[in-house]
């Protein structure tokens, strides 16, 4: 007894110290974005595989962070077209989402499918959206995984008269990341 | 209330946000894209070389009248074309050849892009491209007492393309340049030239940017009067095309040529003032993301 009485406040210090260890924080360094446009004339298609997520456990808030110049394209042309004319990189070089998963329960194991709403900033354009996204979690990790739709007129990027048979008026998007816990 | 936890959020919010910059830092070194958009200013090349596995298809021409007076033509009595192909061999190493119908002279040449412009303050603050071109003139040489040979009808040029991206919308490139030419008109003529070219550009507008061009020779030609070629024209790119117009006094769109031999000087008198126009059609060879069909969705 008189033991147990002289560790009990070390054992609590230690659950205390251990709970404040555990990551509340879960990140996706590599994850995926890519976005479709789907023309009569021409298909296009792009892929970011370092796109950066970050979900806070105890708010449920999440926040994406892409640079735009990492988009790789079927033809390189064309991701210099992109970055150099349309979202232009140079002066915009990030798009990011900052926002809150509605109703989220972190320690569910299996699935989820939740609203994530928040604003999207890009091409120096913040809209707020509302993304159904299906969330995942496994012990280690957390996947999220879903599809918006992004109108290229409400970003303010121009395109030519002459080219707009070949991009789409309405691009669709699709996310996965999978994350893992972060530590400071 | 509300407005307490709605700003706490804000900031938690802007916080994770802090840590993906923070994240994002420590990423892949970031080239500066597109100090111009073509591997052409107007008449010279430019710093830019083409990604691995792209083959451009430039096609060139020049009009403008000879000065009779009864010229009927419209500023096209006389044509130069070159047709050329330029290969990516990698994203640094650019090698092309092509043919010029007005004076006859065939070239080839490599270019290779040496340093690149880095973005955020880091690596080197501009670009530098080599480039080494040779150049045959199938035509005879006219006159009798200068030896009429296959090395004689050789030029070559040697070129340091240095360019700055200033900013989103202005670049800048200087270029000096060495100019070694076999094929003279005269028998005691100076064949080293040593020249500095000028150039720019300015984004009017996402697709459309102006841009001009000056070399200055240092030790000119003597046996003929040369000027220093001077074009001032617009590019326009559209996808896989990319058009370039402009106002220039060089006829001939081979470097040791329109650099050391332009005879005319820039004005509007015939036949100095040329109306030139490059074509460039982009084929891409390599595709750097598979899966995706023309003509169905294979999502």
């Amino acid at each position: 007894m008189n033991k147990i009485g002289k560790l009990l406040p070390f054992s609590m210090l230690m659950a205390f110290y251990g709970f404040g260890q555990q990551p509340t924080k879960s990140m996706a360094r590599q994850g995926h974005v890519s976005f479709f446009s789907y023309t009569s004339v021409e298909h296009i298609k792009a892929e970011n595989n370092q796109v950066l997520s970050i979900v806070d456990f105890t708010t449920g808030e999440i926040a994406v962070s892409m640079l735009m110049n990492a988009f790789i394209f079927e033809k390189a042309l064309m991701r210099e077209h992109f970055n150099e004319s349309y979202v232009e990189s140079d002066i915009y070089p990030k798009a990011t989402f900052v926002g809150r998963i509605v109703d989220f329960d972190p320690y569910l194991i299996g699935e989820q499918t939740r609203i994530v709403e928040g604003k999207f900033t890009m091409h120096g354009v913040t809209k707020e959206l509302q993304i159904k996204t299906k969330i995942t979690r496994t012990n280690e990790s957390l996947v999220l995984s879903g599809t918006f739709e992004a109108l290229v007129k409400d970003y303010e990027i121009k395109i030519p008269p002459l080219l707009a048979g070949n991009i789409a008026k309405t691009i669709s998007v699709d996310f996965n990341f999978e994350c893992l816990p972060y530590e400071n | 209330m509300v407005f307490c936890l709605s700003l706490h959020q804000v900031k938690a919010q802007n916080e994770l946000l802090d840590i993906l910059d923070k994240e994002h830092s420590d990423t892949v070194p970031q080239f500066v894209p597109a100090t111009f958009k073509s591997t052409r200013i107007t008449y010279g090349h430019s710093v830019e070389t083409r990604k691995k596995g792209i083959l451009e298809v430039f096609a060139a021409t020049r009009f403008w009248n000879t000065p009779e007076l009864r010229s009927q033509s419209f500023g096209v009595d006389k044509l130069n074309a070159r047709i050329a192909l330029e290969y990516g061999i990698n994203d640094r190493l650019t090698a092309g050849i092509g043919g010029s119908t007005w004076d006859g002279v065939f070239d080839a040449f490599v270019k290779y892009r040496l340093v690149r412009q880095r973005s955020n303050g880091q690596g080197s603050p501009f670009g530098v491209t080599v480039f080494q071109n040779s150049s045959y003139n199938s035509d005879a040489i006219s006159n009798p007492y200068v030896l009429d040979g296959f090395s004689n009808r050789l030029s070559f040029t040697t070129q340091l393309l240095i360019a700055k991206k200033i900013n989103s919308d202005f670049s800048l490139q200087i270029t000096p340049t060495f100019i070694h030419r076999s094929a003279v008109y005269t028998q005691d003529e100076r064949q080293n030239h040593l020249a500095l070219g000028f150039g720019g550009r300015y984004k009017l507008g996402p697709h459309v940017s102006l841009v001009s061009e000056y070399y200055t020779v240092f030790n000119p030609v003597e046996s003929i009067d040369t000027y220093g070629p001077f074009a001032i024209g617009a590019n326009w790119e559209l996808g896989d095309v990319m058009l370039q117009f402009m106002l220039t006094n060089a006829p001939s769109m081979v470097e040791s040529s329109f650099i050391a031999e332009t005879r005319n000087n820039f004005n509007f008198k015939n036949p100095n003032l040329n109306f030139g126009f490059n074509f460039t059609y982009i084929i891409h060879f390599k595709r750097q993301l598979k899966g995706l069909k023309q003509g169905g969705k294979t999502r």
